[in-house]
């Protein structure tokens, strides 16, 4: 018996407001559930891994400050679908849209 | 002593190394093949022939200097083109409508109201339905707070947004309304006129808009508005989400264009109007006969077309136009996505087209001039020796389980010619326009690409669609699964599976339509001419007394090409495949080869 909704994972380690803010906007516009859980650790890319590793639907977002990732399950550590640096609004969005997109099988809007 | 044959075609230059030692049968060494330099029979071909010579001789490890004969192909003097034209045009002005695909529009179902710009909103009246629009400046937040407090004072059926936030808004609303979004040009949406909006149930596409009557209902149209109106509801058919807007006296029309008519100077002369379709076209060029010229009316699109041909043709084989003769044609009917001028999301909607390839006669190709300046630069001993089309039956002979008479059908990049040798060694040979060239430019017309390379790259390799980064689904419905995760680019997407590793197709069509229009432009130009190019050279012109027909030439190569041939021929009950040239050559070589065994032929 599944007790939670399917959704991806946000893990965030003192994450910008703002870039959260946009990256659930991103998600939500896709139609797709998330759920944020606060972290203790401040790697982006093994808070990503975890992410993905632990969502239902196998997509994972790890925010650490203004470092943002996205990961897909059963990729190594650091082998990430997106990786970001100080991302713009725009870029945050687009992120949060394409952790929806992987699980629709939609193309990226990264890669555009 | 070593010779060398050089077969100069449309787009690539084939040579093959053959070695003569006494009265012993020819050894051949090794080939290759570059693309051509230049058009075909110019001296600009000579970079394309030394450079197939230096990697024919290097994988033997050796000096082009060491041949001691090099024998040209005399190439037949017709030169394919292509060339396409629009037969109808829509013209959709004052921006009367919006249909696009957003991936994720919101809401669902339709509703007319007066178009009011988000900026204006405290200019509302009160009990009059509005469909509200919104520049991207303003966020969904900012969007959804504003309406929810207004919600008791005015009434919003439906909105139109520019950014991608159709959801986002319909999340935070308390009364559900459809929205549709990434609607770029929303700056031309016009104020204060009655529109109609509509979005689809999930899985499903537009009902009201893509009906005339639907808008009508909407709108209130009368009989007249309703016709005028037709064009719009055609061109939202499949659409997700949509918006009419109603503009005074007609603004949506529907040209038919004055497409011409096709003259035919030949033994029973006959003229025919491009209106008519490719088939009827194709009856009037079949019941000719000889074929001397082939013009199009003056001042009309047809016309034009056949022009710019003559007048490219002139320009590469520096003859006068008048010398250059439009021998042969294969019209085809298509359908091309124009954008519609006056499109506020990028619609396109589908006009009737026909693509045209033609087989242009030039005087005879100054195989010679290049002979000499071979001969001059490479210091070796160059002839110019036998017809293309015997030599590559004679090359085509060399592929197992072949006898004499024989048809070949050397489909290459700009036509298709077909040839019987006869077992006394008299051969039949014709050209036909339409090849590989044509069936590039009907995928690219029908997909509506930017570029030609994408095009013939559709043409060339099978698709894919990458569904996870661990495997795609290919074209065939097979699962392929990698070793390495797929670039995240390709995720999603269809690809094609080249050589090189994966190609994206850079335009958000479906795999399934992609496959579709390849094999569709693949049988129309190569099935017809097939049939066409060997009933001129069967014996009494009867398919049934051909018994073997070899495939030759660059498209005989496709994957899927000599299938679909082999297929067609077998209700004439003619042995068809694909040739293999010397055993090993597949259908690539036979000129080059056949120049090769016709000195040795000759030496007898």
């Amino acid at each position: 018996m599944i007790s939670r909704r399917p959704s991806i994972f946000i893990y965030a380690s003192r994450p910008d407001p703002d870039f959260l803010r946009e990256i659930c906007a991103g998600i939500e516009e896709e139609g797709v559930f998330f759920e944020i859980f606060r972290r203790e650790e401040t790697d982006v890319n093994v808070l990503a891994h975890q992410a993905a590793e632990d969502s239902m639907l196998g997509s994972g977002i790890g925010i650490s400050g203004v470092d943002v990732v996205l990961q897909i399950r059963g990729m190594r550590v650091g082998r990430n679908v997106e990786a970001r640096h100080m991302p713009t609004f725009e870029q945050c969005r687009a992120m949060g849209a394409d952790s929806a997109r992987v699980i629709k099988k939609l193309g990226l809007k990264a890669a555009d | 002593m070593i010779l060398a044959g050089v077969d100069i075609g449309n787009s690539t230059t084939e040579v093959c190394i053959g070695e003569c030692v006494g009265r012993e049968p020819v050894r051949f060494l090794s080939s290759a093949s570059v693309m051509t330099t230049g058009t075909k029979g110019t001296p600009a071909n000579i970079h394309g022939i030394k450079a197939a010579l230096t990697r024919a001789m290097a994988s033997l490890g050796r000096d082009v200097s060491e041949i001691s004969l090099i024998r040209l192909n005399e190439a037949a003097p017709v030169i394919g083109d292509t060339a396409m034209e629009t037969l109808t045009e829509t013209i959709i002005t004052d921006s009367s409508m919006i249909g696009h695909n957003p991936s994720t529009p919101a809401g669902a179902g339709q509703a007319a109201g007066t178009l009011l710009s988000y900026e204006h909103l405290d200019r509302a009246a009160e009990s009059v339905p509005y469909i509200v629009f919104a520049s991207a400046s303003s966020g969904y937040e900012e969007i959804s707070e504003r309406l929810n407090g207004l919600s008791d004072r005015i009434q919003v059926v439906g909105m139109i947004l520019q950014a991608d936030e159709a959801v986002l808004v319909e999340n935070r609303i308390h009364r559900k309304i459809p929205i549709v979004d990434e609607v770029a040009r929303i700056d031309k949406v016009p104020e204060g006129r009655q529109a109609a909006i509509e979005v689809a149930l999930p899985g499903q596409s537009v009902r009201m808009l893509s009906n005339p009557y639907g808008i009508a209902t909407l709108l209130h149209l009368d009989p007249q508005e309703t016709r005028a109106v037709t064009p719009i509801a055609r061109s939202l058919i499949g659409s997700r989400s949509a918006v009419v807007i109603k503009t005074p006296n007609g603004d949506v029309r529907e040209n038919v264009l004055p497409a011409g008519e096709i003259y035919l100077d030949a033994e029973h002369p006959a003229t025919i109007s491009l209106d008519e379709g490719a088939e009827n076209i194709m009856a009037a060029v079949e019941g000719a006969g000889e074929i001397r010229d082939i013009t199009g009316q003056p001042g009309t699109n047809v016309g034009n077309m056949f022009s710019r041909i003559k007048k490219g043709m002139a320009d590469v084989s520096r003859g006068d136009s008048p010398a250059v003769r439009i021998t042969d044609v294969l019209a085809v009917d298509t359908l091309a996505p124009v954008l519609i001028s006056g499109a506020l999301a990028g619609e396109t909607c589908l006009e009737k087209a026909v693509g045209i390839a033609a087989m242009v006669r030039t005087q005879q190709l100054p195989m010679r001039e290049i002979a000499a300046k071979l001969e001059e630069e490479l210091h070796t001993k160059v002839t110019v020796a036998g017809v293309e089309a015997v030599m590559a039956s004679l090359g085509a002979l060399t592929t197992p389980g072949t006898q004499l008479p024989l048809a070949i059908l050397d489909m290459g990049g700009g036509s298709t010619d077909a040839a019987v040798i006869h077992k006394d060694g008299h051969v039949v040979i014709t050209h036909q326009a339409g090849a590989g060239e044509l069936v590039s430019m009907l995928i690219q017309t029908e997909l509506g690409l930017p570029e030609r390379s994408m095009a013939e790259q559709i043409k060339r390799y099978p698709l894919a669609r990458v569904e996870s980064l661990f495997h795609m689904r290919l074209e065939d419905g097979e699962m392929h699964f990698v070793e390495e995760s797929i670039d995240p680019r390709f995720y999603g997407r269809v690809v094609l599976l080249t050589p090189d590793g994966l190609v994206r197709v850079e335009k958000d069509i479906p795999l399934e339509k992609i496959r579709q229009v390849r094999r569709d432009a693949k049988k129309k130009v190569f099935l017809t001419n097939a049939e066409r190019a060997l009933r001129k050279v069967a014996p009494e012109h009867n398919l049934k007394k051909i018994s073997n027909v070899v495939l030759v030439g660059g498209s005989a190569l496709d994957f899927e090409i000599p299938e679909m041939l082999t297929e067609d021929f077998v209700s004439w009950r003619i042995v068809c495949g694909r040739g293999n040239i010397r055993g090993t050559e597949g259908p690539r070589n036979a000129v080059a080869t056949g120049l090769v065994l016709s000195y040795a032929g000759e030496r007898k």
